[in-house]
């Protein structure tokens, strides 16, 4: 028997396989929808942000950014308000939480003995779990009127010595607020990031930090210059997965935060973000423009944590080339 | 060590830089090291070798008490190195590690650059200028035979760098503390055989001026480059002489076979 005649005979199994292909197509029709499915959802998602708030856009176009009138009764809407009240709400949540959270992942995966361990991840796993509205009655009616007791005259009477200081805490302290909100928020978000930076810090091989160890380093050497680095890529994705939540929360903080449609200087003071806005007032939006201004706040929010998460990609992206 | 070594130990004038005495080490209730006590002589190479298992790994990792980084580990008897028990002194295990170096199975370039790699260690201990880093950076890496390999990328991270180049960075990092002793677990397991033969050159060069142990699975490479040989089995150690002796004529029948290879 020639070759060819040899290839040609064992040519003859290959009928017994063809199924396979239809499977093979199935699987692959299957996936490739459900993928697609997720850009269909966020286009459309976005599709009718933007047709809901075309008639707002018309009416105000870039000014509704920069403008910070909010006034139903003569229908002139601008987001300035609630856009600095989620953004500075955030940045003072992660300002809190991001330490906090590090620290208790440091402690939970280096420091702590193996009983308190357990407890404590379990703990913070609940704290995830307790829904918003909790964290917002909760806020409202015992930590807001604690603060405006015991912490907001404090800080007021010692921030009004120090030039800088006495812009950012002064005023009357009414318990609610942003400074409230945000630290609710921090609370909110420390889950996130503690369980998170946690399981990122048991991925560090246990030789890496043994050699670390082995030249003498401290465990705060060992954390700092070793565990803390190798993980980056999952830090920062904890702190952008945190920084999310905060900046799309809404129940909570529509508790606590005062809502008003004003920038203030004092972090003390009532204010508002843009998912609290669009929360309180939607059932009392009468008017089209009124509802549009609304729906405009929203695709706002959704542009703004795009430009979060795309950031913190590009971020990612430039210290792995740095790393490299 | 019988007799006729033993004086060859004394004429050589070799100075126990290292002593091992009466060592048992428990894993929980575990038993790994059982009453094991050997020298480790100034200036010269170990070698600690042993079928998977036997201890040899753990009793190097007594030696720089890394074991305390693990709660339920304990090491009972005597480890001296200079006279001082370094299991029982009070000076910090951070210390004590910065006199001993370290290089495991796999290399453990820190995420860092090449140059932050090795400067880091030194940084722990010693308050250097600039020009006075580069120096020390640029002698371990010519120690460890890298630095033609990366002079011109310094500054790109350590794990860029092939495996082989990656050990000899971990070798470099170590020798730039200016340690005493130097601990080689199994560094060759993970290399190519060119690598290998570099890290051997190497711990030729090395012994010079350092106290080394070392932990290896290839036989040749245990004949090669040690002086002195400890063969453990299950805990125990079984036979510790020259390497020359070990390896020729072993005194105890376990030894004889797993160094030709009949078990392990």
């Amino acid at each position: 028997m020639s070759l060819s005649q040899t290839l040609t005979a064992t040519g003859e199994t290959r009928p017994r396989v063809s199924a396979r292909p239809i499977g093979d197509r199935v699987m692959h029709a299957l996936t490739f929808g459900s993928a697609i499915l997720v850009l269909l959802v966020l286009g459309g998602v976005f599709v009718s942000l933007i047709h809901g708030s075309l008639p707002a856009i018309r009416a105000f176009g870039l000014g509704f950014i920069t403008s910070q009138s909010w006034n139903p009764v003569t229908e002139i809407f601008g987001a300035a308000a609630p856009i600095y009240g989620t953004l500075l709400t955030s940045a003072i949540a992660l300002f809190i939480a991001v330490p906090v959270g590090l620290g208790i992942s440091v402690f939970l995966t280096e420091l702590s003995p193996a009983w308190l361990a357990r407890p404590i991840a379990i703990a913070i796993e609940l704290l995830a779990g307790i829904p918003s509205i909790i964290y917002g009655i909760w806020g409202l009616f015992v930590l807001a009127p604690f603060l405006q007791q015991t912490f907001q005259p404090w800080i007021i009477d010692k921030a009004s010595y120090v030039p800088g200081l006495a812009q950012l805490f002064a005023g009357p302290p009414y318990g609610i607020g942003v400074f409230t909100a945000a630290i609710i928020l921090s609370i909110m978000i420390l889950p996130f990031i503690s369980s998170v930076t946690r399981d990122v810090f048991e991925t560090v091989p246990p030789m890496l930090k043994e050699a670390a160890y082995g030249l003498g380093s401290t465990k705060w050497e060992v954390v700092k210059n070793v565990v803390i680095p190798h993980t980056r890529a999952g830090v920062i994705g904890a702190i952008m997965l945190a920084l999310g939540r905060a900046l799309g929360e809404t129940m909570a903080v529509t508790f606590v935060i005062g809502n008003a449609h004003k920038i203030a200087t004092s972090l003390l003071a009532p204010g508002t973000t843009i998912s609290a806005t669009i929360a309180n007032e939607f059932t009392e939006a009468t008017g089209d423009l009124y509802t549009s201004s609304l729906i405009a706040l929203g695709l706002i929010l959704f542009v703004v944590t795009f430009i979060v998460l795309a950031a913190a990609r590009l971020m990612l992206h430039r210290m792995e080339q740095r790393g490299k | 060590m019988n007799a006729e070594a033993m004086t060859n130990v004394r004429a050589a004038g070799l100075k126990e830089k290292i002593s091992i005495r009466n060592l048992s080490f428990y894993y929980d209730q575990s038993k790994a090291l059982k009453d094991i006590s050997l020298p480790l002589y100034e200036k010269t190479v170990t070698a600690f070798i042993g079928p998977s298992g036997c201890g040899k790994s753990t009793l190097l990792r007594i030696l720089n008490r890394i074991y305390e980084l693990y709660p339920k580990q304990r090491a009972e008897g005597e480890v001296l190195m200079d006279g001082q028990n370094i299991l029982t002194s009070k000076e910090p295990a951070d210390s004590l590690r910065s006199k001993i170096g370290m290089v495991f199975q796999k290399p453990t370039p820190f995420p860092m650059s090449i140059y932050e790699n090795i400067a880091f260690g030194v940084r722990l201990y010693e308050k250097l200028s600039k020009s006075e880093m580069d120096e020390r950076v640029e002698s371990a890496l010519r120690r460890a035979a890298l630095w033609e390999e990366v002079k011109d990328k310094l500054h790109t991270s350590g794990q860029g760098l092939s495996g082989g180049q990656q050990q000899r960075l971990c070798i470099a990092r170590s020798v730039a503390v200016k340690p005493e002793v130097i601990l080689l677990d199994e560094p060759c397991s993970a290399l190519d055989p060119i690598s290998t033969a570099k890290i051997e050159e190497l711990i030729d060069e090395l012994k010079t001026d350092y106290t080394i142990a070392i932990v290896t699975h290839n036989m040749q490479q245990a004949a090669r480059c040690t002086s002195f040989a400890a063969f453990m089995y299950l805990g125990e150690l079984i036979e510790f002489d020259t390497t020359e002796k070990l390896f020729t004529s072993p005194s105890h029948p376990k030894t004889q076979e797993y160094i030709t290879g009949r078990f392990g």
